[in-house]
């Protein structure tokens, strides 16, 4: 660095500005200006993405899920991974101790993945642009699952109403006959101008499972699909 | 005011001054051989953050509350660097011929610090997975997680909000714009081990969704290069005046939770944080060549189509070892792989400064080029004999 320096004149007078100084300073008010403006990248970000099915021809969307594991590495090599011990969903009853039912006609149904067990789909037609769409989860979970007041409650606040306490949640329960045992009902709606309702059943099975069914969406779609839907809670059995 | 003159011209000759400058370099140099080493333990990123990019290093001895600043960091250093060469300049400056490649080399010196403040502070390290066939629009962070707000209620897009996990402190309520919501933080864990809930367990965090049957031990944020940390948080969605109670959101729980506020369906997911593109990369074929009769690795390439609609691009691109893709201000590296080769990670660097190392380059040893060549060429002609005397 000794010849770097070898222009630096001892005790030389500093002159009229000069153009390096401005240089100078404009890369420093720079460099100052790039630390400032840095510390505003932490910002709620928006998006919209497009959910829509790929066109023929069209190449499948990534999954919304994060990447898989590589096995490889490469130089600079990125690895990807994610983060170890992910808890993994309670296993899936099959055979007898899954539940079976009766489709109601002009729905469809779809495979669920991690907790739900499957997704039951009302005719499409009933559903209303702009709000939740209207469908039925159905969620099993091994033992108690915490007990009937809290999944009630749980479900409540999906919606955001406040908790009921146990009176209030037995005076609120239904019950429905099946196959596969009493199923209790609950019914509730939410507060709002865009009301959303909820129409859930819970059977718990001899298996020590509890299972979920819940048919949620706007208060008008959820009203017309209900008989349908307490047919289909009166079809549950376990096969 | 006069008696303050002395001391200003004293304080300007000090900043200005040749030994601040070899002070400043010569910490530079044990920052980085500190950094090297710490790199074992801290990991790549740890070790700049703590060492380079901060402005003072700390060391918390054992059986001591509190930190201490036992170092200057690498961020001060560099400032004090460019301040003391642009001070240098400016107190010495003489427009001679002959000292233009002094100056050329100074002024690519402090180029280069302050492209590396630039770096600091608007690079953005990402990586994008592809699958053979898949399409993608967008990259995301090694090592910054996002809450991901999901508004699913239109079944033809959703909507995505990311808040980004240096927002999520506990006690803070984020707004989200362009909705209603809130979120109030009540626990983060940068990195946590989650667990089912056992009677014994002290009360869950959350009192909605899978959270409620949950139980969160803080663990050591991760530090190695490999180490992916399980970010995990408690936070209570709050609309129109009513709470949602509180949700356990974490990067280890698979299936986000969802709450509906007047009609609309919101989806809440811890995730590596997410930088969404204007074009899509579709990934047509990974090769992974080796040496014939070896499992020696000869090359990595990935063929990628190019779309941006806006732009009105459509292109294939080969990225394979050193050839990365150069697009709309980000770079494309071939860094990955995996799924029996028919995954190809990418990663994806922004960088809006990647000029300023190789200009700076560029103008020291042109410098460098001109001192040396005015210097002889001075030497040369002082070497040329005198004319006799008559």
């Amino acid at each position: 660095m000794g010849a770097l320096t070898l222009g630096f004149r001892k005790g030389a007078r500093c002159g009229r500005p000069a153009p390096v100084l401005a240089g100078a300073a404009g890369v420093v008010a720079a460099a100052a200006l790039a630390l400032g403006l840095g510390c505003d990248r932490d910002q709620v970000s928006r998006a919209t993405v497009d959910t829509r099915p790929a066109a023929a021809g069209q190449a499948p969307a990534a999954p919304a899920t994060p990447m898989p594991e590589p096995q490889g590495a490469m130089p600079p090599g990125a690895q990807g991974a994610m983060p170890p011990g992910t808890l993994p969903p309670p296993p899936r009853p099959a055979g007898k101790g899954a539940l079976r039912w009766a489709l109601p006609k002009g729905w469809t149904e779809a495979p669920g993945g991690g907790m739900r067990f499957a997704t039951l789909n009302p005719p499409s037609a009933l559903g209303t642009a702009g709000t939740a769409p209207l469908e039925v989860s159905v969620v099993v979970l091994p033992g108690a699952a915490g007990g009937e007041t809290a999944n009630v409650n749980r479900w409540r606040g999906q919606i955001g109403l406040p908790a009921l306490d146990e009176a209030a949640v037995a005076a609120a329960r239904k019950g429905v006959r099946s196959r596969a045992g009493e199923v209790a009902v609950y019914d509730f709606t939410s507060d709002g101008q865009i009301r959303t309702r909820m129409v859930v059943g819970l059977l718990t099975s001899a298996q020590d499972q509890t299972w979920f069914l819940k048919l949620t969406g706007p208060e008008g779609a959820v009203a017309a699909v209900r008989p349908a839907f307490m047919k289909c809670l009166e079809s549950l059995r376990l096969d | 005011m006069t008696s303050l003159k002395p001391i200003a011209r004293q304080a300007w000759a000090l900043l200005a001054s040749l030994p601040v400058t070899i002070v400043a370099l010569a910490l530079l140099m044990l920052l980085v051989v500190a950094c090297t080493l710490a790199q074992t333990d801290l990991g790549t990123l740890g070790a700049v953050d703590t060492y380079m990019r901060s402005l003072v290093v700390w060391y918390q001895p054992p059986a001591v509350p509190f930190r201490l600043p036992v170092f200057p960091g690498g961020a001060l250093v560099g400032l004090v660097l460019v301040l003391n060469l642009s001070a240098a300049l400016a107190r010495r400056f003489e427009f001679q011929p002959r000292k233009l490649g002094l100056w050329v080399v100074h002024a690519g010196l402090i180029l280069l610090v302050a492209g590396e403040f630039c770096t600091g502070a608007f690079q953005v390290d990402t990586r994008m997975a592809i699958e053979e066939g898949q399409t993608v629009d967008f990259v995301e962070s090694y090592h910054q997680m996002e809450l991901a707000v999901s508004d699913r209620t239109d079944p033809a897009h959703t909507v995505e909000y990311g808040i980004p996990d240096a927002l999520l402190r506990a006690g803070a309520v984020i707004p989200v714009p362009g909705t209603p919501l809130s979120f109030r933080v009540r626990r983060f864990f940068v990195n946590a081990v989650l667990a089912r809930r056992v009677e014994t367990d002290p009360p869950a965090l959350a009192d909605m969704g899978a959270g409620a049957g949950i139980t969160v031990t803080p663990a050591r944020p991760a530090t190695a290069d490999t180490e992916v940390n399980a970010t995990t948080v408690a936070v209570e969605p709050l609309a129109g005046g009513r709470s949602y109670g509180t949700w356990l959101v974490s990067a280890v729980l698979g299936a986000p939770q969802a709450f509906i506020h007047e009609g609309r369906s919101y989806a809440l997911s811890v995730r590596p944080r997410r930088y969404y593109l204007p074009y899509t990369l579709t990934l047509k074929k990974f090769s992974h060549d080796v040496y014939a009769g070896t499992d020696i690795p000869r090359n990595f390439s990935s063929l990628v189509h190019l779309s941006n609609p806006a732009r009105g691009e459509e292109r294939d691109v080969l990225i394979y070892m050193n050839q990365p893709l150069r697009y709309a201000g980000r770079t494309f590296y071939q860094a990955s792989y995996g799924k029996g080769d028919t995954l190809s990670v990418l990663q994806v660097v922004a960088n809006p400064g990647w000029l300023v190392p190789y200009l700076s380059c560029a103008l020291i040893t042109l410098g460098l080029l001109a001192h040396f060549g005015i210097t002889l060429f001075g030497a040369l002609q002082r070497r040329q004999p005198a004319p006799e005397a008559p």
